[in-house]
């Protein structure tokens, strides 16, 4: 029970930074990044890659080279598309995604690349009789951390103003001196750094790292930021949250019926954005683009 | 001396040309108005100053620099600050917010305190509010955060779009009366107004914009003479 709830907590953590990371992206572009999925791959295969290197270099590699595939996604692809209508974006995002994808594919191979990453956090231990997992624990503190450290940035220091500035009126935003390409690329280094810390929880859990190993849990961050509302940043992290948190319970509510996980769970999702169709945190706030 | 001219201005959207050849100057500490009805083309002037809306010709120079063509973010930094139509505050930030991005523009980046101060002076009811939502402010007071946004980027020429806009003629006469100070400490002060009686008393020179084009050049003398006025502004002079 209390192992559920600590899961629970932890894959909904996860996807709370998962929705940060492309709720940042969309804030300052209106760009929903399918290709976050290939940040969170690409983090994934730098890990399993460098196992063999001391974790924290590991895992400072990761970082490194997600970000920089999401500052060269924004020079190469994304920087031509500013002001184009968000549908245009989304295509050429996928478009970016499956590139990404056969890349991987000709490089590490089709099948999974495995490793044991931070073997360190594979067991568990015994806290009053009740047995917990360390990585479901590493997972929320980390999680916790993480967003804290988000929401400083975010609340408390200029490049934050400037993202939340941005987000409701670039324009305005430029017409004061906010540099757009200095501060659209910062969105996307921040992203592809969340997209690593995804990764290192992922890995962790479920070493074999395919090209398509991202997929899944962007596209479920994606529903979550729909859910919290794509306009705010604390809407999105909520978003993933409950979609993280509600899929975790999901499989342990349904016991042997958890191949209907997903179905239940866009019951559910559903019936949130009939309730609330901007997101649960919604607020209009929707103005024209760089 | 002039520090701000304008010479001969083309700009429009798509395939609509709005403006055909728009010129005109200010010197330091000047205020210069700029009338003309709906449609006219005076935001789509100010956009095409600012770098928000694409030049199709002519040429902006700021104290003899050509800063045509930059991008916005650029031209505030070399002093050229604009307080847009319907004053675009970010409502859901707050007023201190709103003014430290205003400090963003800034080129000298250790004036930063003196610049809030001078606003606490000119405008004492943001410092009163300074932690609020800007949206909840009323209308005049979202007018001067909107001004005071723009100053604190201590700019050299300073426009105006409207500020007269949705505010009660009490109020519009405060706001003037802060635009008419700024003026005095030495900025270029440049106003677009639809209510031209509004502008033509205080400004050195009005222009009537019409159709894209300057018509007419008022000074503050014939702005005492109400025929000269309307026939300017209505476009049938001399017919
Ligand atoms: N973004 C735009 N795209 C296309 N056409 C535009 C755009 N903005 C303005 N226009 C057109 O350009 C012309 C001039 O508009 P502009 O906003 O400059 O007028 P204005 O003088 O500021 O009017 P107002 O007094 O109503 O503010 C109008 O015909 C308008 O329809
Ligand atoms: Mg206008």
């Amino acid at each position: 029970m209390i192992q559920a709830i600590l899961d629970a907590v932890s894959l909904g953590g996860v996807y709370a930074l998962a929705a940060l990371g492309l709720g940042l992206v969309f804030g300052v572009m209106r760009l929903v990044n399918f290709a976050h999925a290939e940040l969170i791959t690409v983090a994934s295969y730098t890990l399993v890659m460098t196992h063999q290197f001391p974790l924290v270099v590991s895992i400072v590699l990761s970082v490194v080279v997600a970000s920089l595939m999401a500052l060269l996604m924004e020079l190469l692809a994304y920087r031509r598309l500013r002001g184009s209508n968000p549908a245009t974006m989304l295509i050429v995002s996928f478009g970016v995604s499956v590139l990404l994808q056969k890349i991987y594919e000709l490089v590490f191979g089709a099948l999974p690349r495995s490793a044991s990453v931070a073997t360190g956090l594979t067991g568990a231990f015994t806290v009053g009789g009740v047995s917990i997992t360390t990585a479901s624990v590493v997972t929320i503190v980390l999680a916790v951390v993480i967003l804290l450290a988000m929401g400083y940035l975010i609340e408390r220091t200029k490049l934050g103003l400037q993202l939340r500035a941005a987000a409701s009126d670039f324009q305005t935003a430029r017409l004061l001196g906010v540099r757009s390409n200095r501060l659209i690329a910062s969105a996307f280094v921040i992203s592809g750094a969340l997209a690593a810390v995804v990764a290192f929880v992922n890995v962790v859990g479920n070493p074999q790292v395919d090209p398509r190993f991202g997929l899944d849990i962007t596209i479920l961050a994606l529903v979550g930021i729909v859910v919290g509302g794509m306009n705010s940043l604390r809407g999105s992290a909520l978003g993933g949250f409950i979609v993280g948190a509600v899929l975790s319970l999901l499989n342990v509510i349904l016991g042997n019926g958890r191949v209907y996980a997903y179905s239940w769970m866009f019951v559910i999702v559903i019936v949130i954005l009939l309730v609330r169709p901007g997101g649960i945190l919604s607020k209009f706030a929707t103005k024209e683009r760089v | 001396m002039t520090l701000f001219e304008v010479r001969d201005l083309r700009a429009g959207y798509g395939k609509v040309d709005v403006l055909f050849g728009v010129s005109l100057t200010a010197s330091k500490g000047e205020l210069i108005g700029i009338v003309g009805p709906n449609g006219a083309g005076k935001s789509t002037l100010f956009g095409a100053i600012v770098g928000t809306v694409g030049l199709r010709g002519g040429s902006v120079f700021l104290d003899g620099e050509d800063i045509s063509g930059k991008r916005p973010e650029d031209i505030v930094r070399r002093g050229l600050s604009l307080v847009p139509e319907g004053r675009q505050i970010f409502s859901g930030l707050s007023v201190i917010e709103n003014l430290t991005l205003g400090l963003t523009g800034r080129r000298d980046k250790h004036g930063e305190k003196g610049a809030l101060e001078r606003v606490h002076d000119l405008f004492p009811v943001l410092t009163t509010h300074r932690d609020h939502q800007a949206g909840m402010l009323s209308g005049g007071q979202q007018q001067q955060l909107a001004i005071a946004r723009a100053l604190v980027a201590d700019p050299r020429v300073l426009l105006l779009d409207e500020p007269s806009l949705g505010l009660s003629p009490t109020v519009v006469k405060d706001v003037f009366d802060r635009l008419i100070a700024i003026a005095e400490s030495g900025t270029a002060v440049v106003i677009v107004e639809q209510r031209a009686h509004l502008v033509t008393r205080l400004a050195e020179r009005t222009h009537v914009l019409r159709a894209g084009k300057l018509q007419a050049t008022l000074t503050k003398e014939d702005a005492a003479d109400e025929a000269k006025l309307t026939a300017a502004y209505f476009g049938n002079s001399g017919e």
